[in-house]
């Protein structure tokens, strides 16, 4: 009885499942095609129209990568000053918090009143969006970095400026990576949402338009592509993740590779 | 360029590791009031000896440390290392452990412990080379390519004692180091780290809490009181090294270890 599955194998198996009920659930009647196309008919929507959804695609990309610039670079920068020095933290921080719970999408029609309703008011939009976390985010990982560390460094006769490559940047990257896979996702969030608002080109637009005019199939398939944008954009993360912070492998990990060094000497993975 | 488990505790070099503590104070400033934490304090380490600081918390045993190791400086009075001050950290002269948590979690442990060196500019083949005697040392010989998070706490704890070691400093200043660990992990640890001692001949200040951990390994244990931090005994410890577990049980043992408790429960 102990033919366990894997987790692994049942995250595939769950997602299969859901691609099978998708294309089985329409075409049997029990979802109207109105609500819910069935995936072979939003995948055929979208091949007859590829030229139209590949324009799209470039043009939602080339906000994305701009605003994700925009906000990682920013957040990046503010965070690390914001966390490193006190004096702005006290001013600033507050300021960021709440700004953090404001809704700023109800900014996006201003911003079209001032830069126009093409790329540059989608990319001032989402690189706000998206720089708010990226910014919190680096900044606790400067403040969280255990001093400790520092004091080593400096008891090595680190420099400052030493302290800063070696120690301060490496200690505070995966606390930066986590804030850029939650900014990230927000600045995807940000261009499409704003796309569909108010927009002349990009996916969103396409989506909201076919919706004006009940086209189901091709509403999903710009889904279907935001879909994958959001899921390649989290596998890069977790890339950039693996490469540059291989020794956060997770709490749980972590003990478990302890465990091993600890009882037996065999090499842990 | 001689490898460390070679330097040998009979020739120390002429005053090299000797530390003169004279008249040292410390008096931290906060908003209502100032807080002496250290007092007076006066002390003289001869070259290769294994001193032990313990006090209640707070006597500023670690303070006085770090002032040693040039990471703080003292209010008032001198301390000087090989006849020199420290007015901040100097590798050639102070190695310093500290607890658990100081090895570098995304450096591999031999990259740890050629750390300092690659600091200084040390050529690659030359920090490798030294990186590993100083592991062959502390008997990490072959880990040298784990990660932290894959080494037992004992070991992380060995490749700090390398990378204080790494580059052959007279002295090595040790704080709180196996106090994160269990009680048979800190018993063999003591063993191996008077092992190191007698293999290097270092001149090595120890701050502990526990006191049997501190008659064990010293030569000479210093007692300091509670807040104003001050010196109130300083014992020889006479018993024969090598120190044997047994030694534990026995009477000189006992009451070595008695009359410090007498003092840090008087003061606490």
């Amino acid at each position: 009885m102990s033919a366990r599955i894997s987790a692994t194998t049942l995250r595939y198996l769950i997602v299969i499942g859901l691609i099978a009920l998708w294309e089985l659930l329409p075409r049997t009647g029990l979802i109207p095609e109105l609500f819910l196309p069935s995936l072979s008919s939003t995948l055929v929507a979208g091949w007859t129209d590829a030229a139209e959804y590949g324009h799209a695609l470039a043009v939602t990309l080339y906000e994305v990568v701009v605003s994700m610039a925009f906000a990682c670079g920013g957040g990046i920068l503010l965070g690390a000053i914001v966390g490193s020095l006190p004096r702005p933290r006290v001013l600033i921080m507050p300021m960021v918090s709440s700004l953090y719970a404001v809704p700023l999408v109800i900014l996006y029609p201003v911003f079209t009143v001032w830069l126009g309703i093409g790329s540059e008011s989608k990319i001032a939009f989402a690189s706000i969006y998206g720089f708010l976390p990226t910014m919190l985010a680096t900044a606790a990982g400067i403040q969280t970095i255990d001093p400790q560390l520092l004091l080593a460094a400096r008891s090595m006769g680190a420099t400052l400026s030493q302290r800063l490559v070696h120690v301060i940047i490496p200690a505070a990257i995966p606390t930066v990576l986590s804030g850029l896979r939650v900014g990230g996702a927000l600045v995807i969030v940000g261009v499409v949402v704003s796309e569909m608002l108010i927009s002349s080109a990009g996916i969103g637009y396409l989506i909201s338009r076919y919706r004006t005019i009940l086209d189901s199939p091709h509403v999903f398939a710009g889904v279907l592509l935001v879909l994958f944008l959001a899921i390649a954009f989290n596998a890069a993360i977790r890339w950039i993740e693996r490469k540059a912070a291989i020794w956060q492998t997770g709490t749980r990990a972590g003990q478990a590779n302890d465990e091993i060094a600890s009882s037996a000497m065999q090499p842990a993975t | 360029m001689q490898p460390l488990a070679n330097v040998t505790p009979l020739k120390p070099p002429a005053r090299a590791g000797a530390i003169e503590v004279n008249n040292v104070g410390q008096v931290f400033k906060t908003r209502s009031q100032d807080v002496v934490a250290l007092e007076d304090v006066s002390l003289e380490i001869k070259p290769g000896r294994f001193v032990v600081l313990v006090g209640p918390s707070g006597c500023g045993k670690s303070t006085l440390l770090m002032m040693m190791a040039g990471l703080r400086q003292q209010t008032s009075g001198t301390i000087t290392i090989n006849g020199a001050p420290i007015p901040q950290p100097d590798p050639d002269r102070v190695g310093v452990v500290f607890q658990e948590a100081s090895l570098f979690p995304w450096l591999t442990a031999e990259d740890n412990v050629e750390f300092p060196l690659a600091l200084r500019g040390v050529p690659k083949a030359e920090r490798r080379a030294k990186a590993q005697d100083a592991l062959k040392l502390v008997g990490l010989d072959g880990f040298g390519k784990r990660h932290p998070h894959e080494l037992s706490g004992g070991m992380k704890q060995r490749v700090s004692i390398a990378r204080g070691l790494v580059q052959d400093p007279p002295v090595l200043l040790m704080d709180e180091p196996f106090a994160a660990l269990d009680e048979q992990t800190r018993m063999t640890m003591g063993d191996e780290l008077l092992r190191i001692w007698a293999a290097t001949g270092k001149t090595v200040v120890f701050v502990t809490h526990s006191l049997t951990e501190a008659v064990y390994l010293a030569d000479e244990v210093i007692v300091m009181s509670a807040r104003p931090g001050r010196i109130v005994d300083h014992l020889q410890v006479q018993l024969p090294r090598p120190r044997t577990y047994e030694m534990l049980s026995g009477d000189a043992f006992g009451s070595l270890r008695d009359r410090i408790w007498r003092h840090i429960r008087k003061s606490a």
